[in-house]
């Protein structure tokens, strides 16, 4: 395999590199093994281009499911094993891309890590199809620093995590104005009705350094609610986000909203 | 405009009205007790001069390159106050602020690092933002949840979901969001206006020819520069070290400046095709549509990749023997139909004025500027993933394709959330 010409493609750096002549190119299996090895030694300064053996067997490897398991498993164990940072966001990258179950392991062990905590997420958050990865990122919520824990809140929501209400509802009340915004918009994502009715009993009353991302979250709820047809649910949110106290555009959105609601079937 | 809370504005179903200034020029909180003791003749309208009252009140995030010329854009104008600004580069504050106190012969401007700041302040009406693509949607939605009218510089999106929760935020609130690309109206008449013009016939087909594609950058660590706040910069990609490639405003995308890099930006797919993509939607008329497919084609390692619209027409990226904005049309006769313009005076920086006074929709409205972005976006993942892909327009997903959705969007570093 020429390697050089691997690199060319998968960094597509040149321009418009997109015409290469690297179509006949096909996994070197002594080349991913070494190539896989490097990242002992992989810091940040290296060439990148010396892992391009891993970006080639991730392509061809894209209907042969053994294979990529395969792939996978020397990555996360790789992980496992004690890499620098550099090296640890190189296979993050990778596993958010070929990553499953057998990963979360490894990906799991570094939620609570500050310096590794984000980029393990990166790739955990787009494993969230296996159940496990989710669960794994709920779990070290209650373990991560308080610095931590903003990120991870914004992952339950995106994945729209039910089973974070109760905690997210608690932390909407944290001390902490950042993971107390961060609870308030996930709960809006999660726009289930006990996510609104955590809402609809902050919106009055939260404090100034909050009301913003709670009345946000609010609307963000209240059109979920309404897309899963729950209307009545839908208008009592928006009836206490266009109550006194609150922003002008945050109470005309809200009214718009239940002009939305009440036209809908 | 001034004095917002007590003003309702058209694009809320009632009368704009004219607003009180008197805030604004005096920042959020001090604005009430700084009232001038000499009001000139200008700001009351004499001469020409648009009234205080009727002036939008602005304020720029991200004034680097780009953020720059915007600025100067909006600072010109006499429709515009200009009050506020927000860099993480202290020697761009400073800058900045000089600028500005200069046009304005005072010392008022005020100065952030963080963008929420005065995006919080409730004299501003509207923000324009130029920052790094990383940042854009999370700037945008902060605007648009404030009740602000925002202008995002292109490529106004980094992902595809970014892109419908800017949508999103923008019809929530009822805001005026424009994108940022001037070259989609003036750079390619000589293309847009025969397609508008009915002389080549129906159209099948245009041709785009942009890139790289964005790549990965493991650079060593370097010391960071006093007055740069690194973890701001950063802000929700990856964290990495400090590198003055990873950050740099160059134009060059060579691996030289944060515009080559996947963290940051969508590379010159995203950076130019923001452009080239918009001026091609332009004139095919697809600018209100997403593609539903995009195939890839690998003929002996030559790769180029297509977009299918639903309506039939193709987008093609680098399409073998086809020039830049290359058009397919027919013999078929078809009517001429005015082509689109902007609105007031000033090209795109006077019709997104234009709009926030009228609440009309700019003409790169943020779901035009999202269509163009999606094709960025589409394309390169295709290019990635080495395959045809295809997109639920309604959805928002890929067809049966989980490793196609990973792409979708990245999981944002802590404490930023989308």
């Amino acid at each position: 395999m020429n390697s050089k010409n691997i690199a060319k493609m998968t960094l597509a750096a040149g321009a418009v590199a997109l015409a290469a002549d690297q179509a006949s190119a096909k996994t070197d299996a002594a080349a991913v093994d070494t190539a896989i090895k490097s990242l002992k030694t992989y810091d940040w300064g290296v060439d990148i281009k010396t892992l391009a053996p891993i970006e080639q067997a991730i392509i061809d490897t894209q209907k042969d499911a053994a294979g990529r398991k395969k792939l996978e498993k020397a990555l996360a164990d790789m992980l496992a094993s004690g890499i620098s940072r550099s090296a640890q966001d190189y296979v993050c990258r990778r596993l958010r891309t070929i990553g499953t179950g057998q990963s979360v392991k490894a990906l799991a062990a570094l939620l609570c890590d500050e310096k590794s905590s984000d980029i393990a997420r990166f790739a955990l958050g787009d494993i969230c199809c296996c159940p496990t990865a989710l669960d794994a990122i709920r779990e070290a919520l209650p373990k991560v620093s308080t610095k931590l824990r903003p990120g991870i809140i914004g992952s339950l929501g995106t994945h729209r995590d039910k089973k974070s209400v109760a905690a997210l509802t608690k932390l909407m009340g944290d001390k902490d104005v950042l993971t107390a915004r961060a609870a308030a918009h996930s709960l809006g994502l999660i726009g289930t009705p006990d996510a609104a009715k955590a809402l609809c009993g902050c919106a009055g009353k939260a404090p100034e350094a909050i009301k913003t991302s709670v009345a946000d979250a609010g609307l963000i709820c209240a059109e979920q609610l309404l897309a899963d047809g729950d209307k009545a649910a839908a208008i009592a949110l928006y009836k206490g986000l266009k109550g006194d106290g609150m922003p002008k555009h945050v109470k005309v959105a809200a009214m718009k909203g239940m002009l939305t609601a009440a036209s809908k079937k | 405009m001034a004095n917002q809370k007590n003003e309702p504005t058209k694009g809320q179903g009632m009368s704009l009205g004219r607003r009180n200034f008197l805030k604004a020029t005096a920042g959020a909180a001090a604005g009430a007790a700084v009232l001038p003791c000499f009001v000139p003749g200008k700001a009351l309208g004499k001469d020409g001069a648009t009234p205080a009252s009727d002036r939008i009140v602005m304020g720029g995030v991200g004034i680097g390159n780009m953020g720059r010329g915007d600025q100067r854009n909006f600072l010109g104008r006499s429709d515009v106050q200009y009050v506020a600004m927000c860099d993480v580069k202290e020697g761009t504050r400073k800058g900045s602020k000089a600028t500005i106190d200069k046009k304005y012969k005072n010392n008022d401007c005020k100065t952030y690092n963080d963008f929420r700041e005065l995006i919080a302040r409730t004299d501003i009406d509207a923000v324009h933002c130029a920052t790094p693509d990383h940042w854009h949607a999370l700037v945008v939605i902060e605007a648009c949840r404030n009740g602000k009218d925002i202008y995002c510089q292109k490529p106004e999106t980094k992902t595809l979901r970014e892109g419908q929760l800017m949508i999103d935020a923008a019809k929530r609130y009822g805001r005026v969001v424009s994108g940022g690309s001037q070259r989609v109206l003036q750079d390619y008449r000589r293309v847009v206006n025969p397609c508008w013009e009915g002389k080549n016939g129906k159209i099948k087909s245009i041709n785009v020819k942009v890139g790289p594609l964005p790549m990965e950058c493991n650079k060593k660590g370097e010391n960071v520069p006093n007055g740069l706040d690194w973890d701001m910069w950063l802000g929700p990609a990856p964290w990495a070290p400090y590198h003055p490639h990873r950050c740099s405003g160059s134009y060059r995308i060579n691996g030289t400046c944060w515009r080559s890099f996947k963290d940051y930006s969508g590379g010159g797919m995203t950076d130019w095709g923001a452009h080239h993509f918009g001026g091609a939607t332009f004139a095919i008329d697809v600018r209100e549509l997403e593609p539903n497919k995009v195939t890839f084609h690998n003929d002996g390692g030559k790769k180029y990749a297509t977009c299918h619209y639903p309506n039939g027409k193709l987008l093609h990226h680098n399409f073998p023997g086809q020039g830049n904005m290359h058009v397919i049309g027919s013999d078929e006769k078809v009517e001429a139909k005015p082509v689109p313009k902007y609105a007031g005076t000033g090209g795109i920086y006077g019709d997104f004025i234009d709009c926030v006074k009228t609440r009309k929709k700019p003409f790169r409205d943020i779901e035009f500027a999202v269509h163009t972005a999606t094709v960025c976006h589409l394309f390169i993942i295709a290019y990635q993933l080495e395959r045809s892909l295809e997109w639920d327009t309604v959805k928002q997903q890929f067809v049966n394709d989980a490793e196609a959705n990973r792409l979708i969007d990245y999981e944002r570093r802590t404490p930023w959330v989308l």
